[in-house]
């Protein structure tokens, strides 16, 4: 395991700009502070990854609910959202996210927006590598964290290709600092 | 018309002679047999469409994913473009995504047009240029695009050429355009894009136009033969020759000479990505081993005795990987020597001594005429031997190599499909080789696993030793490329096509970089012809359909009917037989609405865009090519969507559903603005899983000229696939509707509802046009 903030997938390294590290929950606190509307955005393969005793679900179901914030499930996420009777989500693809998080006036599909920060998870490494790609050069208005367990250098924070252990202890200290997790 | 023309000839017999070295310098061709009216504009230059490219690129909006932020192309750079900040040139960060995107469509376009270019050349030394051009019974229409892009119906193995020439000028301007310093915005970089898009639909048109007349090919057969395929029908009793790639040239001289010397018996011709397909269509007795990401286990098995590669889509280490396995490798396409001696000019039985003594590790024979016979001697020579070796390490010594893993991970983070490679070579340590057989099932075989390992461990081969028998059950009958749609095909189904009847026409195209295996495309395919599509399918992505047997152990071409029909699953061939899905579109305009093709472009586009419900899928596109044919297809206003690899395209065409004015149309009838559904929604859509592409494909074939019983069948479909594969109804059923009749009746409760909730309001039911001057009385 690398555990270094390189790039998870070894050909897809960036431009001159490159997501910090994301090694303690602590340096999200300026940012998530600073936040009023955030969006959580969850991709497919959360439906399979195990957190604790759930899965990455029903993580984005606790992140959500603490922070107050609406889901966007893409690849067809919305499905798993839905069997647990959560209704903060909605769905779309990983694609129309990427063209409509460049408009800083999009509101999203529930209203809720314009957004000010992006978190997102769960979707194939470099798809997720492209959609921010697409966030850190022309959506400029939103502060981007990732949330998977490998370097995302197009975030403005990003897990360094964590140990799965560890990964998972940090994601639950995040709960715990944004009042989730009780 | 008129259009200067240049034709050129190594021989030619004419009614006054055989000359050698001819050239000819037309300045004017007619077509006086042909009373079709030209249309506006015949033969484009890069800009005459560019009013049609600027609707849907307003429509459509480029969305921009950039792969870096850095420019490296002059030695101005490396220029930063990050932010708002411009290149030395004066470029920004839009405009270079969109020179990409143009410099990725010409260089898919420059390989299909070299090729039909090599054709047409081939085929006239050979034939003549008076060939006559043969599409098949049933045809009246035939080269639709030529028709539509040049306003010329190619006729002649030399009307051929002159298409082409039109063709690689066009290519030339399009290329020129990429240069430091000439195109800057973003828009007319996508303008480009479309255009040279358009123009690789023509050469690859002209390409599979020439190769079904002169070569023996089926003719638009909707009952082109059943051939087998898959890595466990090559028979190594015979000795076996394995051809690479898409020319048929070289690979139809080897069949020929087995034919010819009547050894069909003793050596075998097994092809691999579109050879595959072109291979089999001039002969049914040659197999599809399987597609482009196949050409490693293949190699490695060493069942081939002989590897004979073309061009396009090749493993460009093939001479190292074959020499692993002590078979000979003969490059016969200038564009792809691969390192090999020259051995053209020398004597057969000087070359086969050479390459079975192993003096020399391949030879590159761009002598045609020689590559049969040098394949097939030396494949019958080195066999008896070959069949002793052993290339493979076996389990045991697998588990004892197994041990030395450094657990570095680098193997992981090398796979493009992030499959657990690390944890299968663990599990390989104690025995277990299930995980390694797992991870088979889901690998393009790109082997960049191993170039990452710090051991060197041969981890590809290691997948194929534990998936051994899932290879060896690698046994399915798929049938072969029919080439074009007949018109009396088209006849039948124009009118419920437009309608929206037949729900849609759904082509599965290109490459087999897939995310998670092959069985996806076919599982698609089924999903949809199942509910009454017609499904196309070509390429690799074809080859991938029918590798999945159902309960009664036959494949997707062996249960569906390869008629143009609902739910017809056919094969229309290799990668060039692509615009027969266009042409059939194209003629859908031509047949059942009685438009005029010649040199109109803008209408037809037009036309299919607004009634022919049509949706390509490339599920695994890798290549520059796939880029073009899905730039040619975008033009023609046909939807294209992808798997996920194809968000590194780094450039999508997205609708945005809530902008009235970019879905607001003519009505040609009576000159209104009117607007109507956002359909198709998007023009290129990567999708992250089966379940978002099953979805937006039935969402992307609603048109604005449904009829109400065509949209209702259309939507009944949309809801229920949804509904399957994400849970919900969907929210934006109401859009859809227009009036009363458009609502399945079964549905009706909740859309109702939903209207309501909506306030939704009647709309008429119009004549589509995004055109002014296809306003009746000419928009005047």
């Amino acid at each position: 395991m690398v555990m270094r903030p390189v790039p998870w997938q070894t050909g897809e390294i960036c431009g001159p700009d490159s997501a910090k590290s994301l090694t303690k929950p602590e340096v999200l606190k300026r940012d998530l502070s600073k936040a009023k509307k955030p969006l959580l955005i969850v991709g497919s393969e959360a439906v399979t990854e195990k957190h604790g005793t759930g899965d990455m679900i029903d993580y984005a179901i606790a992140l959500s609910n603490a922070m107050k914030m609406p889901v966007i499930a893409t690849g067809g996420a919305i499905k798993a959202f839905l069997e647990k009777d959560f209704e903060n989500a909605r769905s779309m693809g990983a694609m129309e996210l990427a063209l409509r998080l460049q408009d800083p006036d999009w509101v999203g599909p529930s209203g809720t927006g314009p957004y000010d920060m992006v978190i997102i998870y769960g979707l194939p490494y470099y798809m997720q590598w492209t959609l921010l790609s697409s966030v850190m050069n022309f959506g400029t208005h939103l502060t981007a964290i990732a949330l998977g367990r490998h370097y995302q250098p197009h975030a403005k924070w990003s897990f360094p290709n964590m140990k799965e252990k560890q990964y998972h202890a940090v994601l639950d200290e995040i709960l715990k600092l944004v009042g989730g997790g009780k | 018309m008129k259009k200067k023309a240049y034709f050129k000839a190594d021989e030619a017999e004419t009614g006054l002679g055989r000359f050698k070295g001819l050239e000819v310098r037309i300045g004017t061709i007619v077509d006086d047999e042909w009373d079709e009216p030209m249309g506006p504009t015949p033969m484009p230059n890069p800009t005459d469409l560019r009013a049609w490219d600027h609707k849907l690129l307003s429509r459509y909006h480029p969305s921009y994913m950039p792969y870096c932020q850095v420019c490296c192309l002059c030695t101005f750079g490396k220029c930063d473009l990050s932010g708002d900040k411009r290149g030395a040139c004066g470029i920004d960060i839009k405009g270079q995504q969109a020179r990409i995107v143009l410099a990725a469509a010409n260089i898919g376009c420059s390989a299909h047009l070299a090729h039909a270019r090599h054709l047409v050349d081939h085929l006239i030394e050979e034939y003549g240029p008076r060939t006559d051009l043969i599409q098949g019974a049933g045809i009246e229409i035939h080269a639709p695009v030529s028709r539509l892009v040049t306003g010329m119906r190619p006729r002649k193995l030399e009307d051929a050429s002159i298409i082409l020439d039109y063709c690689e000028t066009q290519l030339a301007h399009t290329l020129s355009a990429t240069h430091t310093g000439q195109e800057g915005s973003w828009l007319d970089f996508e303008s480009k894009v479309l255009h040279v898009g358009m123009v690789d639909q023509v050469s690859m048109e002209i390409a599979d136009l020439v190769q079904i007349s002169t070569l023996g090919f089926p003719k638009a057969d909707p009952d082109a033969p059943l051939v087998e395929s898959g890595i466990g029908m090559m028979d190594t009793s015979k000795a076996i020759i394995l051809t690479i790639g898409h020319n048929i040239v070289p690979a139809a001289s080897i069949t020929d000479y087995i034919t010819e010397k009547k050894i069909g018996s003793k050596v075998e011709v097994g092809g691999m990505c579109c050879t595959a397909w072109d291979i089999t269509r001039r002969d049914p007795n040659a197999k599809v081993i399987g597609p482009i990401s196949w050409q490693l286990r293949y190699i490695r098995s060493g069942m081939a005795d002989v590897v004979v590669v073309d061009e396009q889509c090749v493993q460009t280490n093939v001479v190292n990987e074959a020499k692993k396995v002590k078979a000979p490798v003969i490059s016969t396409s200038d564009k792809a020597v691969m390192g090999l001696p020259e051995r053209s000019d020398d004597p057969v039985d000087s070359i086969v001594e050479e390459l079975v003594s192993g003096k020399i590790d391949g030879a590159f024979i761009h002598d045609h005429h020689k590559v049969g016979e040098v394949a097939t001697r030396v494949a019958l020579a080195v066999m008896p031997k070959r069949r002793k070796m052993k290339f493979f390490p076996s389990k045991k010594q697998i588990q004892k190599m197994a041990e030395n893993c450094k657990k570095c991970s680098e193997c992981i983070r090398a796979c493009p499909n992030d499959q657990p490679v690390m944890e299968a070579v663990l599990a390989a340590q104690l025995g277990n080789f299930e995980p390694l057989r797992e991870v088979y099932q889901n690998c393009i075989g790109c082997a960049r696993c191993e170039s990452a390992c710090p051991n060197d461990y041969d981890l590809h081969s290691w997948m194929v030793v534990a998936a051994q028998q899932d290879c060896k059950d690698e046994t399915h009958m798929v049938r072969t490329g029919r080439g074009a749609i007949q018109d009396t095909e088209i006849r039948n189904v124009g009118q419920p096509i437009v309608f929206g009847e037949i729900p849609g026409v759904i082509a599965h195209v290109g490459c087999a970089n897939y995310p998670q295996g092959g069985k996806d495309v076919h599982d698609m395919a089924e999903e949809f012809a199942k509910r009454r599509y017609i499904i196309v399918t070509s390429g690799c992505a074809a080859i991938s359909a029918g590798h999945v047997k159902d309960e009664n152990g036959q494949s997707i071409y062996e249960r569906r009917s390869g008629e143009f029909d609902a739910g017809g699953v056919l094969n229309v061939g290799s990668c060039v037989s692509n615009p027969h899905i266009a042409g059939a579109a194209i003629k859908i305009a031509a047949i059942f609405a009685k438009r005029n093709l010649r040199g109109n472009y803008a209408e037809i586009a037009d036309y299919i865009h607004n009634r022919v419900g049509a949706v390509g899928i490339s599920w695994g596109a890798m290549s520059q090519k796939a880029a073009s044919i899905a730039s040619g297809f975008w033009r023609l206003g046909v939807p294209v969507i992808v798997g996920p690899h194809g968000s590194k395209y780094r450039r999508m065409l997205l609708g945005k559903a809530e902008e009235e004015r970019a879905w607001t149309v003519y009505d040609a009838r009576t000159g209104d603005r009117v607007l109507t559904a956002p359909g198709p929604e998007h023009l290129f859509y990567a999708a992250e899983t089966v379940a978002e592409a099953n979805v937006m494909t039935a969402k992307l074939v609603l048109r604005p000229n449904d009829t109400g019983k065509g949209r209702s069948i259309k939507l009944s479909h949309y809801i229920d696939i949804h509904e399957k594969y994400y849970g919900f109804f969907p929210d934006d059923v109401w859009k859809y509707i227009r009036r009363d009749t458009d609502i399945p009746i079964t549905l009706k409760d909740k859309i109702l509802a939903q209207m309501k909730e909506n306030k939704w309001k009647e709309r008429r039911i119009i004549d589509p046009t995004l055109l002014k001057e296809q306003i009746m009385g000419g928009g005047t």
